[in-house]
């Protein structure tokens, strides 16, 4: 077994374990913001996952596009989380900038 | 059956609560389901095209990525709006 194939399959473990563990954070967590945490989690298990595909195949085609691939999911997790959080606040408590704005006309 | 097979397989089996979670509870709450269950998805159709050595799954990946950004972000917007 090669060196390449041995750090593979390392990070495929520890990717996919992070996955799980989101999972398993989703299931557990009973409150909407709690649960926001787990998304990022995953994303960065998906990126270790895809980086050992990118090590097992090197820079090939498949290799690239599991780089592309990780690295989207990754970067677009955070902007999810704060979209996501956006929304809920301003689904329960009305949108803030409305109500500055009258505040200050008063 | 190899080891990325093995990994598909279980994170196939880790996308039925994420899946429940997003159909049966409440839009609030199944948000952040939603959001880990495509994620789940790319990375499985990743770890199938390793599996496999079928490149046509890694190409569904790299398209099923951005839209499930795109998705989510739509529907987070129309949650925000009460619908």
């Amino acid at each position: 077994m090669s060196w390449r194939a041995v750090v593979a399959v390392v990070l495929l473990i520890a990717g996919g374990l992070l996955e799980v563990i989101a999972v398993l954070g989703i299931c557990v967590m009973r409150d909407a913001y709690d649960r926001l945490h787990y998304p990022g989690l995953a994303g960065f298990g998906a990126f270790l996952i895809c980086l050992g595909v990118l090590i097992r195949e090197s820079f090939s085609l498949v290799g690239d596009k599991a780089l592309l691939v990780g690295l989207i999911l990754v970067f677009t997790g955070p902007i999810l989380v704060q979209t996501s959080l956006r929304s809920l606040l301003i689904r329960e408590l009305g949108d803030w900038r409305i109500k500055a704005r009258e505040r200050s006309e008063q | 059956m190899n080891e990325w097979e093995i990994a598909a397989t279980v994170l196939g089996f880790a996308l039925v609560p994420c899946t429940a979670g997003a159909l049966l509870s409440a839009p609030r709450h199944g948000l952040a389901a939603i959001q880990v269950a495509a994620i789940l998805l790319s990375t499985i159709l990743v770890l199938l095209a390793e599996g496999f050595h079928r490149q046509p799954f890694i190409d569904l990946a790299v398209v099923f990525a951005p839209m499930s950004l795109v998705g989510t972000l739509m529907f987070a917007r129309l949650m925000e709006q009460d619908l």
